[in-house]
């Protein structure tokens, strides 16, 4: 059995603006979702702001009903039976937001822990577990409002593993963190799937993505548009060479143009510090570099790298498709 | 259950010492409640009057801290970000919110003690208590009521987001309604019938028919028993607004 099945899975958000004129609006945030993991697996749900990632991992936990569609957790109906489904979930958002400031990490844990019925005998042992595992021993009693925000994000962990959940989802849980909490956040992840844990991340990182997940399906517009280990997402562009420009500034017409050379797949671009590098596909063998200097003429034109794929690669064609 | 209720209180109990702004108002209000006791009613020559109007006033302190506190505890959970947690957590809703409310209660519990101690202290209100064993028991009484009624109505904070604002504009009908602003009798006789329905009405004629001299107990009696009916009508709204909350996806919006 699966630990989690959804199926043509939908949610609708309405909403009613204007105070004369009530104007009802729809928003679609889920068009029929169906995915699977299985028990210990991690699985990642990748896609840009919007896609509908949230909405899925709230329905999942309870705290959302959807429109149509079916989900299951361990078997059990999250919008039916969300009691069975509370007690064997764990539930980790990032974000520094999810906890009392003003109290100490212990009192959070202690508080949390009997919200989730962590026997008393276990609790103190448990949570000095958790304080291990997410780095936190010997700064427990300090209030959470000191804590910078990798402290609080692990500090999140330890509170959805309070009750040892079967499940735990985990939404984009790395978000605003500096490189090193991120890796250390990972590296406490990694070590969840080595318990043997199952495990559903959101995230819009393609490397946190490509480093911890075992499958991962891309979600973009309340839909899937791919799913697979990450070695069968970035197969779907092995087939491709990238090209990068950095530029200061291009105009549309010349992304147009650069468009419509023969042998270019996508043409995408992206902001690094102070310059804006296009990331040109094209395919495998077709030197392409002269043409797009050449249709970039008149432009600034900075480093010019040619590279192989990545899953970043994959997920952006994914994406803008 | 119970672990999570005393753990909630606990909880919520330190959250509100650590707000040096709550805590400022806790010491100022029980003086300004005392002052307006004495100089509203003007009844220096009737102690037994003044003895009424100062535990009127502090049981008007009392709920408005019961109501203004939770209102305010549970806006403050989706500033948070805590509120969807404690809605996910696997106990009954309504063992981590009554918490919050019976929390607003005790603290609220002080400010009466504290109001009628500087009615005392201040302006020489006669504290002489004719049954201090029914008064010891109504006091209680009374913050059970409070505390239940504001866990009806603090369902309806799981709904809006402006659940401090609704907490504001609570405070007067019911001051009205228990006959704590002034005397049912000078009312219309349906804001009575009203105050009937009312637990604080009865755990308040509780304190005053112990204070005063009286019949408390069976004040104290409907008091408890109305508070188990706010606690069963609290539960039931509570589980209907958390499904319509997750219904239209309002639980997190701040």
């Amino acid at each position: 059995m699966a630990a989690i099945e959804v199926e043509g899975l939908c949610r609708t958000y309405r909403s009613r603006t204007g105070i004369v004129r009530r104007r009802r609006a729809e928003v679609h945030a889920l068009r029929g979702i169906t995915f699977e993991v299985a028990e210990g697996e991690l699985f990642g749900l990748l896609g840009p702001n919007g896609a509908g990632k949230t909405t899925t991992i709230k329905i999942l936990t309870t705290l959302l009903l959807p429109s149509s569609g079916s989900a299951r957790v361990l078997g059990f109906d999250p919008a039916r039976d969300p009691g069975s489904v509370r007690q064997r979930i764990g539930h980790v958002f990032g974000g520094d937001r999810g906890l009392y400031d003003r109290l100490s990490a212990l009192d959070n844990l202690r508080y949390f822990g009997d919200l989730y019925r962590v026997p008393v005998r276990e609790k103190r042992q448990r949570i000095d577990e958790l304080l291990e595992l997410v780095g936190l021993r010997g700064r427990e009693r300090e209030r959470v409002e000191t804590y910078s925000r990798g402290m609080r994000q692990r500090l999140h962990i330890a509170r959805g593993l309070l009750h040892d959940p079967d499940v735990l989802f985990l939404d984009e849980p790395t978000i605003g963190l500096d490189p090193v909490g991120a890796r250390e956040l990972r590296e406490t992840i990694a070590q969840l799937r080595e318990q043997g844990k199952t495990v559903l991340l959101t995230t819009h990182y393609m490397y946190e993505a490509d480093e911890l997940c075992q499958r991962i399906a891309v979600i973009n517009g309340g839909e899937i548009v791919a799913s697979g280990t990450p070695a069968e997402l970035k197969a779907r562009v092995l087939d491709r060479t990238v090209i990068e420009i950095e530029t200061f500034g291009v105009e549309e017409q010349t992304m147009a143009r650069l468009r419509a050379v023969d042998g270019v797949v996508t043409v995408g671009s992206e902001t690094r510090e102070q310059a804006l590098v296009l990331l040109v596909q094209s395919r495998v063998g077709v030197e392409l570099v002269p043409t797009l200097l050449r249709e970039l003429d008149g432009t600034h034109v900075g480093k010019v790298v040619t590279r192989e794929p990545t899953l970043e690669d994959a997920y952006v064609e994914l994406v803008q498709a | 259950m119970i672990r999570a209720f005393l753990s909630g209180m606990k909880v919520h109990v330190v959250m509100f010492s650590r707000n040096p702004f709550d805590l400022s108002g806790v010491v100022l209000w029980p003086v300004l409640y005392a002052s307006i006791a004495y100089y509203l009613l003007d009844s220096k020559d009737n102690p037994r009057l003044l003895l009424a109007a100062s535990l009127g006033a502090a049981v008007m302190l009392m709920w408005s801290l019961v109501v203004i506190g939770s209102s305010n505890a549970l806006e403050n959970q989706r500033w948070l970000g805590t509120l969807e947690l404690l809605v996910a957590a696997p106990v009954p809703f309504a063992t981590v919110i009554a918490p919050i409310t019976v929390a607003s209660g005790f603290v609220g519990a002080y400010a009466l003690l504290a109001t009628l101690a500087w009615g005392t202290l201040l302006f020489h209100v006669p504290l002489v208590i004719e049954q201090p064993l029914a008064f010891a028991a109504a006091i209680p009484a009374c913050i059970l009521a409070i505390g239940m009624l504001g866990l009806v109505m603090a369902s309806t904070f799981v709904l809006y987001r402006a659940a401090f604002s609704l907490g504001i504009s609570l405070q007067y009908p019911v001051w009205i309604a228990s006959g704590l602003l002034v005397p049912l009798s000078v009312l219309p006789s349906f804001v009575g019938k009203v105050g009937w329905f009312l637990g604080p009405y009865w755990g308040f004629r509780g304190i005053r028919e112990a204070a005063l001299g009286g019949t408390p107990w069976p004040d104290i009696g409907v008091s408890v028993g109305i508070s188990l009916a706010y606690l069963v009508v609290g539960s039931v709204c509570l589980r209907a607004f958390v499904h319509v909350a997750r219904r239209t996806g309002s639980l997190k919006l701040t």
